[in-house]
């Protein structure tokens, strides 16, 4: 049976900032939600649905989208609290639209990480019997993958600061970050211990924001005439949950998504013109470019900066998306170029249990 | 046009007031073996699977689905996890309906649970509210839901009898489900006599607080053969909201329910629900909102759901019996209801339910919802 | 593509709340078992029907799902497969011998002397049972023989329910809305929310963004300190976490000059009195504190009913 084909008309984002101190979630929210028409050809009032991704955890509050439902532009329209990445609120949100139920969807991903202690976001997250007393969480999986990984590719911390820093100089002059000085290889180095061996910069660093983006089935897309970014391969997957239990030096269920993807699409991530990664860990990134079979020379990756500079937890994987769609429309941005395909990725999870890949072309 | 998408496979556990021989993990593993053992399918035919559960806040595990992943043995596999407070399974099912439908997946398995038995309840859900505005006053939602049925009573005549009426009705209906852990059957008095804990909520007008999981397996038409003869198709599914303090909300219908409600007739084909349906399925966290519901879903006039309920047509002998499955009364694991009502649903049309079958039941209409009533679904199943 | 939000940056304190719940939590039989023998200083694993040990015990393989088959006792002795330092605790894998999987926990002792390969054995904390803490870590044992895993026949039955608690503190945001109307409310006692597009009344709380028409709202309006029961209910129920003792009346107030709810209470001497006497559509005025105000719903110490 023929699906149809959804298409990326718009997005908006906020300013990821560390600390978005005089604003709340609802402010951000309705910031994006209002920008994401303007220019697009599409009004709230054409949107079927809205599909939004957020934590209760990070918000303080339960149900939280049942707060928020105003500013999402929500209001009795048909609506889903995705509690995962942002990116599998586009993916629920894709397959809506290709089922032919519905032609105008609007995705949103927020987070406030400054609101809450994020290490409670981490740690409630392993089962609470064994792992959770020991301590064990996020910043130990991330040490612990970086010890192997260095050890097995005989790399050294200095090559992890090195590309930290790459990602942080890069979010400064592409993406709109609020960033300050722009560390080096040795002010990552020199940042305080985080996870041994890995220092405070070259984990992904919380900040504030969200992102929005508006989506069409074709006929809409092609009406609207507005450069279009077709979504063409969609997939995730999930490794075992204790991160002891899985494949150390592989993101085992990234290459699951990945392959998934690329059999949708008809072409894999090394032959994308575009690549945006998420990543907890500078390490995380690297492991997530080495499932893929990516060659920093050959594609662009993370221009953006990717998630080192800045992680908004749940809108990570949906800002990559919105990242990588700007990269496509507007390659004189990014110095040029006829960029046609692009892999994006969302991963969650303590040491990125959990993958999302999907691939985008105009 | 997507796939059409069948209920396949359904399973769901005993529920209790506190199980503690498994863990939740343990508890959604339990309704997954049954559900696949159903659909005469091992986890290797799954493709996609959704897990969805009440708040957080109520089993104090975040993410609880890359947890309990690994229990059903569902490694590798795309996994993610829908929440909308009590509509969380019924919303769960949306999603993976939709994998299915728009061709993402041949089959996925939905599990929805809550152990509501680990956590304070009434606590967890006041969390709701807006820490600034209302969180120290909420009752949970129960103030709240007490607070717009008085209204509702002022506004329309309708005395706390007409409540009670559904708690009688659902009670009795749950003496036969084996998976209900409260059966005991209670009279109009008994409900109208018992404590008032929000009133003109009392203790009988509340469902028992659960643990329970409820698992179900969603295919294609094409691959729906290998699990059964007799699939259940979901002819229309949707959920809406609607702003939790806008203006213009009433809380004498629901107006997300109502706007559900025609998108899911629209494309189910029913025009007049009150004959066209054989069994009514509704999460009824009070019983109060049963009532709401036959109005907000067209199965009397606004404002006659009083007089639905006495005329008998909602009991299982009635021409439009609802809840024969006994509904939240029997069991609530809040979670996993809207699952559990589309279970009901599936196996009175699939003609194997296992509480009260209703009579060549064919066209069965579920109802779900979360939230401060301001999230709500409903979907038309039929074989 | 970019926007920030179109408000006034304010100068605000956060609000602090904390969300503080006490759990009940079941481990299920193999983490059961495994934590109700920690007071025996067992180290129970799992045993799985294509013979693999696996430790601590599991109720299902994290590899295929498959149930485990027996439980069994493994040693206490093992190896560091990893290590990582976090806020100055060194957790590690361990690799008990016989087992087929690593788990994290806490090694003792000085960083230099941990290595890859290392051998290490249990240390058991006298005071702790019913907790993987009850191993208080792993400390070196170069020499510690290699252990075998044998049968455990009897285990102790496994614990039923383990208390738990979640502590979770916030600093949320004001926000330029929220901002104002505290500040109003903390400096003049009145509240005030913000004229929808269309309309003279107020939406409380205001907010930037009309939740319906999802259009910039209007200009900031004062609402009277009395207004109009819309809802309301007679709490008659204790429960963990309540910050008032019943009975009280909860209560959803439309203000007058505001069209959307606040929710608040009514103290209340008797029920039937209330039942009778406090519906929707009763008028009731705000009793304010009489000490300092701080900003927050809280000033409004509680409504009362307006005696006609």
């Amino acid at each position: 049976m023929a699906l149809g084909k959804v298409a990326v008309v718009a997005t908006a984002q906020t300013e990821l900032r560390p600390l978005w101190g005089e604003a709340q979630h609802i402010d951000l929210i309705s910031a994006v939600v209002t920008s994401v028409f303007k220019g697009s050809g599409f009004s709230i009032d054409d949107v079927d649905f809205v599909i939004d991704s957020g934590s209760d955890v990070l918000d303080g509050r339960s149900i939280s989208n049942c707060g928020f439902l105003g500013a999402l532009g929500a209001h009795r329209k048909e609506e889903a609290r995705v509690e995962a990445d942002g990116i599998w609120a586009l993916q629920y949100g894709v397959n809506k639209i290709r089922s032919g139920a519905s032609s105008v969807g609007l995705i949103v991903a927020y987070s406030k990480p400054s609101e809450s202690l994020v290490e409670n976001y981490w740690a409630s997250q392993v089962e609470p019997f064994y792992q959770r007393p020991v301590g064990f969480s996020q910043r130990a999986a991330a040490g612990i993958q970086a010890q192997r990984y260095l050890a097995d590719r005989g790399c050294s911390e200095r090559d992890l600061a090195e590309l930290a820093a790459r990602r942080w100089a890069d979010a400064k002059a592409h993406a709109n970050v609020q960033i300050g000085d722009v560390p080096d290889a040795e002010a990552i180095l020199a940042s305080g211990e985080s996870a041994l061996p890995l220092t405070e910069l070259m984990m992904a660093r919380p900040v504030d924001g969200a992102v929005a983006m508006l989506i069409v089935d074709e006929s809409s897309a092609r009406r609207a005439g507005n450069n279009p970014v077709f979504i063409t391969g969609m997939g995730s997957g999930t490794d075992c949950h204790a991160y002891a239990d899985r494949d150390p030096l592989k993101l085992a269920s990234l290459e699951g998504a990945a392959a998934m993807a690329a059999r949708a699409a008809g072409w894999s991530a090394q032959q994308a013109d575009v690549v945006e990664l998420s990543a907890h860990s500078v390490v995380g990134e690297m492991l997530a470019m080495d499932v893929l079979g990516l060659d920093e020379g050959k594609t662009a990756i993370n221009r953006s900066g990717g998630a080192l500079p800045a992680d908004p937890i749940m809108a990570t994987g949906l800002c990559r998306a919105a990242e990588a769609v700007r990269q496509l429309r507007e390659p004189q941005l990014y110095g040029g170029g006829a960029p046609s395909r692009a892999v994006v990725h969302g991963a969650q999870g303590v040491g990125m249990q959990n993958n999302c890949v999907m691939t985008l072309e105009v | 046009m997507g796939h059409h998408v069948a209920i396949v496979g359904v399973g769901q556990t005993h529920h209790a007031r506190r199980r503690t021989d498994v863990s939740q993990a343990g508890l959604v593993r339990e309704a997954v073996d049954r559900a696949l053992a159903d659909a005469n399918l091992e986890m290797g035919d799954i493709d996609t699977v959704v897990v969805a559960s009440g708040p957080v806040l109520f089993g104090a595990v975040n993410h609880p689905e890359l947890w309990v992943a690994n229990a059903i043995g569902a490694k590798g596999k795309p996994i993610f996890r829908v929440t909308s407070g009590g509509g969380a399974g019924f919303a769960g099912a949306l999603a993976g309906y939709y994998q299915v439908a728009g061709g993402y997946a041949g089959r996925t398995l939905v599990v929805a649970y809550d152990k509501l038995s680990e956590g304070p309840l009434q606590y967890s859900i006041s969390t709701l509210y807006d820490p600034f505005w209302g969180r120290e006053f909420a009752v949970g939602i129960m103030g709240f839901s007490a607070a717009y049925w008085r209204a509702r009573m002022d506004a329309l005549g309708h005395t706390e009898e007409a409540a009670a009426m559904v708690s009688v009705k659902n009670r009795r209906n749950a003496i036969a489900n084996p998976y209900a852990h409260m059966k005991k059957e209670v009279t109009v008095d008994d409900v109208l006599n018992s404590k008032p804990l929000c009133w003109p909520i009392k203790l009988l007008d509340v469902p028992p607080i659960s643990d329970g999981a409820a698992a179900i397996v969603l295919s294609n038409e094409k691959l729906a053969a290998k699990s059964t003869q007799k699939p259940a198709f979901i002819n229309g599914i949707a959920y809406c909201c609607e702003a939790d303090n806008a203006a213009e909300r009433s809380l004498m219908l629901s107006e997300p329910l109502a706007l559900a409600a025609k998108k899911v007739y629209r494309a189910a084909g029913i025009t007049n629900p009150r004959r066209q349906f054989d069994v009514v399925e509704v999460q009824e966290p009070y019983s109060c909102f049963e009532l709401n519901y036959y109005e907000s879903l067209g199965l009397c006039p606004p404002g006659e759901a009083a007089q639905l309920v006495a005329s008998g047509a909602t009991d299982l002998d009635g021409d439009i019996p609802v809840n024969p499955s006994g509904g939240c009364m029997g069991a609530n694991p809040i979670g996993a209801v809207g699952v559990v009502r589309l279970i009901e649903g599936a196996t009175q049309v699939m003609g194997r339910n296992e509480s009260n079958q209703i009579k060549d039941a064919k066209l069965a209409l579920v109802q779900s919802g979360g939230g401060w009533a301001n999230l709500r679904g409903c979907a038309v199943l039929s074989a | 593509m970019y926007s920030a939000p179109e408000s006034m940056p304010l100068d605000m304190p956060t609000f602090h709340a904390e969300i503080s719940l006490p759990y009940t939590l079941t481990p299920g039989g193999a983490a059961g078992t495994f934590l109700a023998e920690m007071k025996n200083r067992r180290i129970v694993g799992s045993r799985f029907a294509n013979g693999e040990v696996v430790a601590p015990a599991q109720d299902f393989s994290a590899s295929d799902g498959e149930p485990m088959a027996s439980f069994v006792e493994v040693p206490q002795t093992g190896e560091i497969t990893a290590f990582t330092r976090v806020d100055g605790t060194i957790i590690a894998f361990i690799k008990l011998d016989g087992c087929a999987n690593e788990f994290p926990h806490r090694v003792l002792g000085d960083l230099d002397a941990v290595r890859i390969g290392q051998r290490v054995k249990a240390e058991w904390d006298d005071g702790v049972e019913n907790s993987i803490l009850a191993i208080k870590g792993f400390v070196i044992a170069e020499d510690a023989a290699v252990g075998t895993v044998s049968d455990l026949p009897e285990p102790e039955e496994a614990i039923g329910s383990l208390d738990y608690a979640l502590a979770l503190p916030y600093e949320h945001a004001y926000g330029p809305y929220y901002g104002r109307m505290f500040d109003e409310i903390k400096g003049f006692g009145r509240v005030m929310g913000v004229r929808t597009a269309d309309g003279d009344d107020a939406l409380l709380p205001p907010r930037e963004i009309d939740d319906i028409s999802h259009t910039p709202t209007g200009t900031w309006k004062t609402c009277a300190d009395t207004g109009t029961i819309r809802g309301c209910s007679i709490i008659n129920m204790e429960f963990i976490g309540q910050t008032k003792k019943p009975p009280y009346v909860y209560a959803e107030i439309v203000l007058d000059g505001a069209s959307t709810r606040l929710i608040h209470l009514i103290e209340i001497d008797d029920v039937e009195f209330a039942k009778k006497n406090i519906g929707p559509g009763t008028r009731v005025r705000a009793i304010w504190t009489d000490g300092e105000r701080k900003g927050s719903m809280a000033d409004i110490e509680r409504f009362e009913v307006i005696e006609e």
